[in-house]
């Protein structure tokens, strides 16, 4: 079974497990998927959606020396050859276990329709929904310990669309604060709180007025589940109060921080995707300072988060992806803001098996379009379930039972990055 | 002309008060179908009895207005002489206020109503205002269809422009929401396993083909019109084709041919002539068609004058600074045509759509299902075409249709022994011989926690509830020194509280809400910006914030550091709470009615799921809702058994027990509650969590 929270066999899961044998696949290519699988080396997905469109010259692809270069200038990475934009200092002291994808040709430069495809692998189309890539994990991987498997922090993931609310992620508004809905009300002690599920138990075994069995077992299971969740030792890793007060300063005290050190936790409780969202990259109005905030904020997070699972040998199992929906216009506005560029811009990679200390593609002198390697917004997707060991192409029935591929058609992994 | 109108307005009001509604023979006639066809299967099918009153009460409160019954209506029930309690019951339910608020709900699935659509909320607005009036069907339906014009100010163009005046993809729409059929898939291929072919989608799509969405550059302002040109080209892009030519509109559903009229079409014309003629004050000279014309087409609707002032002299006025030509909001003469042919009577599957969804929706499943999906494998085929015929007959009249439904013998089974085997169950579910277990839909369970806890009025006297709590936020921390300016707005405590409105602290945001003034929404639409009733998302809000910090610019002073603390806070958290029928909706993505399967709406596909899950759980559980539900306030009832001196347990548990169950307890449950409240300490306590569990029972949120 999958890591969804499923409860009962509905007519939608049944079709989604047929269907892999009503399609059929060629023996010789289920034998070459099983072998991918084994070499799969990831568990789990870290990805920091940073919306709006983030600058990709004021990052990770800068161009000195050049009009559109703006005001930061290009630091060394402990990559060899490898530079980023000086808002990342300590992030460059981890590029030896990132790789850079310079040359994203997008196609769409709307926030709606990019931020869609960048997240499902799919265009937008008035016909269907599909997944977000965190739905997909969650759907295709199994459910590592109490944790629900797909977890959205400080804002709200691309839905699960024909995978079903099931494969929702869970979302946490403000990481660190309690959660209010894992715990009994705060006057609520757990004696009572106990005492008051025993009495709901009691209860619920009358069944006075003759209700459907099999849908009154459902909802005593998902009692069951939110109890045993309620209760886990797991939910510790949602509390940053037992963090050493300098991890957190480390990690930057801000929510963004905050995000990083408990997408960490969570990962290393068993949580198989992880989604921490930023937004504000939409900087058509002064860029650069805009941009040197968004530094700040995010470069001891990323840098203690990549070091830190370095330090403990889970970078390997942990793919970490920083992606936003397009990057912008190497042209400075007259606001000196940067307008939408989905043609070309680029992504930071890091752990998971991937090889760290490279660079993919290259785009032109100006980062106006790629010059090299082209690499199509769902490739990404295509690598992180190459990583992952999940079968990109695998068909799941929609609800009105149509066939459809997990990631799009066409999308392939982006090989170099594995080598 | 204006006459015409102004007969059209008192059209769709005379239902209401003209007891137009039929009552009588019908329902059982129903009834009677159902078992003439069950007669003939092979196993004789289990047939389980008929619910007691109060059982009714609950059940059919609950599937009109929304939420359980309050004690005062029980007690209103109970004083009505039995034998024609139930039909006064239905009654006084259909004219409850609270009608149209439940019923925006099921529409607004139907029709994916979206508040941060275009033109989204008045769209909604208008769809609680017919309802309210009770307006025909077919009315609303051509309204819908046909009309063009300014976002907000026609909201019946809120449905087009929903779809993204795509005519693709209102084809789809059109055939899926209206006639019960999904074509989609043809508009890619042929239909794989359906008759419908793509060169009919395409056909289909072409009454759309010229409706235009054009966004005025000055004043934002959207709305439709209809263009020279159809944008639908045969053969389809994908085959890569040489020529494309231009697609002729032909409706792909058959109408029905009659040697002789039938009786419900007859009945329907006389109905529509007679009130016709009844409001025109005996005008004659004007033909059914031409009071049905034009419902629309070229009238805008306003909520206090109904169908007024044209939209051209509307976008004259709003536009004459503008100086644009009084043509803009074009009407479109296919459109107007398309909206006759599928609301026709001669169209079996305009009324058999709604008739079977209203089925489903009240009964617990369609005569055909998924209710989007006909197909011609009915079981019980001549019980669906009587209840269209009569929806037809009714002038396609919603209240008399849910009147049918709900007095029918069917509607009033109650459910087989939950220990009987599972294929008798089924097969008695499948062919509506016992009832099926229907959970409430997200937004009644709320509003029915709500009731049951008396939240809707303050329970506490001010100041009774205060309660501190920490909260983390940003403050400045002094500038950076030679740093540049800053883009940082400056932040003072409360900052992060204003991003996102919390329910009295603690974090119980999920469970919030904040009501609509439809009102409002259909008055003054030049001035309002709906705009600023869209429910944000988080990432909406950062955005939001993120364009306050550009804004704020170049009146910034030097760069500023900053940190975030603790701060305490104290609220006196005594919360009232409203209905989420009258939300923004859909709900945010985390929300307890989203969590609870409202659907997000953004496709044609996306229907209400009822399956439980484990975080329905925790926001049941522990949730802000539930919680102060069960707390018993001094300010309501329960209080004068427990809160004093003399208690009074037994009329306690009653009063609980009534409230949230709409029953008495069994003797058992009698002697369970009592050890309940008396293992509390004090008493009241013990109520709190005897009311909690039975909030959370499984009895509370199926309908029994």
């Amino acid at each position: 079974m999958n890591g969804c929270l499923d409860y009962q066999m509905t007519r939608r899961s049944m079709l989604g497990l047929s269907s892999a044998t009503m399609l059929g696949m060629p023996i010789a290519q289920m034998l070459a998927r099983a072998g991918e699988t084994q070499k799969a080396k990831a568990e789990h997905v870290i990805l920091f959606w940073c919306s709006g469109g983030m600058s990709h010259i004021d990052t990770w692809d800068p161009k000195p020396g050049r009009p559109v270069a703006g005001e930061f200038s290009p630091i060394n990475t402990s990559a060899e050859g490898v530079q980023i934009s000086s808002i990342f200092p300590q992030l460059a002291k981890q590029m030896h276990h990132a790789a850079l994808i310079r040359s994203i040709a997008g196609t769409n430069g709307a926030h709606g329709r990019a931020s869609y495809q960048l997240q499902t692998s799919y265009n937008q189309s008035a016909n269907l929904i599909h997944p977000g890539i965190g739905s997909i994990v969650a759907h295709e991987k199994d459910r590592l310990g109490d944790l629900p498997s797909f977890i959205t922090i400080s804002g709200n993931a691309r839905r699960a669309g024909y995978l079903g609310q099931r494969c929702e992620a869970y979302y946490v508004g403000r990481p660190g604060e309690k959660d209010p809905y894992l715990a009994f009300p705060s006057d609520i002690t757990q004696v009572r709180g106990n005492k008051r599920l025993d009495i709901l138990a009691k209860m619920n075994l009358r069944n006075v007025r003759g209700l459907d069995a099999g849908k009154a077992k459902a909802v005593d299971t998902a009692t069951r589940e939110a109890v045993n969740l309620m209760r886990s030792p797991a939910l510790k890793a949602f509390e940053l109060k037992g963090e050493d007060p300098k991890t957190v300063a480390r990690y930057g005290d801000t929510p963004f921080g905050r995000g990083a050190l408990l997408a960490r936790r969570l990962v290393e409780t068993g949580v198989r995707f992880v989604q921490v969202n930023r937004g504000g990259f939409d900087t058509h109005n002064n860029n650069f300072p805009a941009m040197q905030n968004h530094g700040d904020v995010m470069d001891p997070a990323l840098a203690s988060l990549i070091s830190d699972l370095a330090a403990s040998g889970k970078l390997a199992k942990t793919l970490v992806l920083v992606l936003s929906e397009f990057g912008r216009t190497p042209r400075i506005n007259t606001n000196a803001g940067r307008d939408h560029h989905a043609r070309c811009f680029s992504c930071f990679v890091a752990g998971g098996g991937i090889r760290g200390g490279q660079v993919i593609g290259e785009s032109d002198k100006d980062a106006m379009l790629p010059a090299e390697r082209p690499v199509n917004p769902h490739d990404l997707h295509a690598s992180l379930c190459h990583a992952l060991g999940i079968d990109a192409a695998k068909e799941v029935k929609t609800p009105l039972g149509r066939p459809m591929r997990l990631i799009n058609e066409g999308a392939k992994p982006v090989m170099e990055l594995f080598g | 002309m204006k006459r015409t109108i102004f007969c059209l307005l008192k059209l769709s009001l005379a239902a209401v008060f003209c007891g137009v509604i039929p009552v009588g023979a019908a329902p059982a006639k129903v009834d009677q179908l159902v078992s003439q066809k069950n007669a003939e299967t092979k196993k004789p099918l289990k047939r389980a009895g008929q619910i007691d009153d109060l059982t009714f009460l609950r059940r059919a409160t609950v599937d009109v207005i929304g939420r359980i019954p309050t004690s005062a209506e029980v007690a209103r029930f109970q004083k009505w002489p039995a034998a024609t309690r139930r039909a006064k019951l239905i009654d006084a339910l259909l004219t409850d206020a609270r009608f149209a608020d439940r019923w925006t709900v099921f529409f607004s699935d139907l029709l994916r109503v979206r508040s941060n659509a275009t033109g989204g909320n008045a769209f909604l607005a208008y769809l609680h205002k017919s309802l309210e009036a009770n307006r025909p069907w077919d009315v609303m339906a051509r309204e819908m269809l046909s009309a063009n014009g300014s976002a907000g100010k026609v909201p019946a163009v809120g449905l087009i422009l929903g779809e993204d005046v795509d005519s693709m993809a209102m084809a789809a729409a059109t055939s899926q929401m209206f006639l019960g059929v999904r074509m989609q898939c043809a508009q890619c291929h042929n239909h794989p396993t359906d008759v419908w072919r793509q060169r009919q989608f395409y056909e289909l799509a072409t009454y759309f083909g010229k409706t235009r969405r054009v966004e005025n550059q000055f004043s934002q302002r959207v709305y439709t019109t209809e263009g020279q040109e159809t944008n639908v080209l045969w053969p389809p892009e994908r085959r890569k084709p040489k020529v494309r030519n231009a697609v002729e509109p032909k409706f792909p559903f058959e109408l029905e041919e009659f040697a002789e009229t039938p009786s419900h079409i007859k009945r329907f014309e006389a109905k529509r002539t007679a009130e016709a003629k009844a409001l025109a004050g005996g005008v004659k000279g004007q033909g059914l068609e031409d009071l049905l014309e034009g419902v629309d087409t070229t009238k805008a609707f306003n909520s206090e004058t109904g169908f007024g002032k044209s939209v051209t002299e509307e976008a004259k006025a709003a536009t004459a600074a503008l100086d644009i030509e009084g043509d803009l909001y074009r009407q479109s003469k296919q459109r107007a045509e398309l909206a006759q042919m599928v609301t026709s009577p001669r169209n079996r599957y305009f009324a058999r759509n709604m008739a079977n969804r209203m089925w489903a929706e009240l009964i617990g499943r369609g005569f055909y299902e998924p209710v989007d999906d006909f197909q011609d494998l009915l079981t019980h085929h001549k019980a669906l075409a009587y209840l269209a015929d009569e929806f037809i007959a009714s002038g396609y009249d919603l209240k008399a249709l849910i009147r049918l439904i709900m007095t029918s013998e069917t509607y009033s089974l109650a459910h087989l022994d939950p220990t009987m085997p599972l294929a008798d169950r089924l097969a008695a579910e499948e062919n509506f011989t016992a009832a099926i277990t229907r959970r409430m839909v997200s937004e009644v369970l709320y509003d029915s926690i709500v009731a049951a806890g008396h939240l809707t009025e303050y329970k506490w006297p001010a100041g009774a509830n205060r309660r501190t709590y920490t909260e983390r936020v940003r403050v400045v921390d002094g500038p950076v020194e030679g740093g540049a300016p800053t883009p940082l707005p400056v932040a003072s405590p409360g900052t992060l509280n204003m991003m996102a409105p919390r329910m009295g602290g603690g974090g119980y945001d999920l469970e919030g809400q904040i009501a609509l003034n439809f009102d409002e929404l259909l008055k003054n639409e030049l001035q309002k910006d709906l705009a600023a009733m869209k429910m944000m998302s988080d990432a909406e809000l950062a955005a939001q914030q993120q364009r306050q910090m550009m804004a704020q610019q170049n009146a910034s002073g030097p760069r500023m550091r900053y940190k975030y603390v603790e701060v305490e806070r104290t609220v006196d958290d005594n919360p009232r709470f409203g209905s989420t029928m009258r939300m923004a909706t859909p709900a945010p993505p985390a929300h307890f009615l989203r969590v609870f399967g409202q659907p997000a709406r953004d496709s044609l596909a996306n229907i209400r799921e009822h399956i439980p899950s484990m975080r329905q759980q925790l926001m049941m559980l522990n949730g802000k809702a539930t919680h102060e539900a069960a707390r018993v306030g001094p300010m309501e009832p329960m209080y004068q058994y427990l809160g004093g001196e003399k208690q009074n347990v037994r009329e306690a548990i009653q009063l609980a027990y009534m409230e949230i169950l709409t029953r008495q307890p069994s003797a058992a449950e009698l002697t369970f509650a009592r050890e309940v409240v008396g293992s509390g300490k004090p008493a009241l306590a013990g109520m709190a969590d005897l009311r909690w569990a039975l909030l959370n029972s499984n009895e509370f949120r199926y309908i029994p």
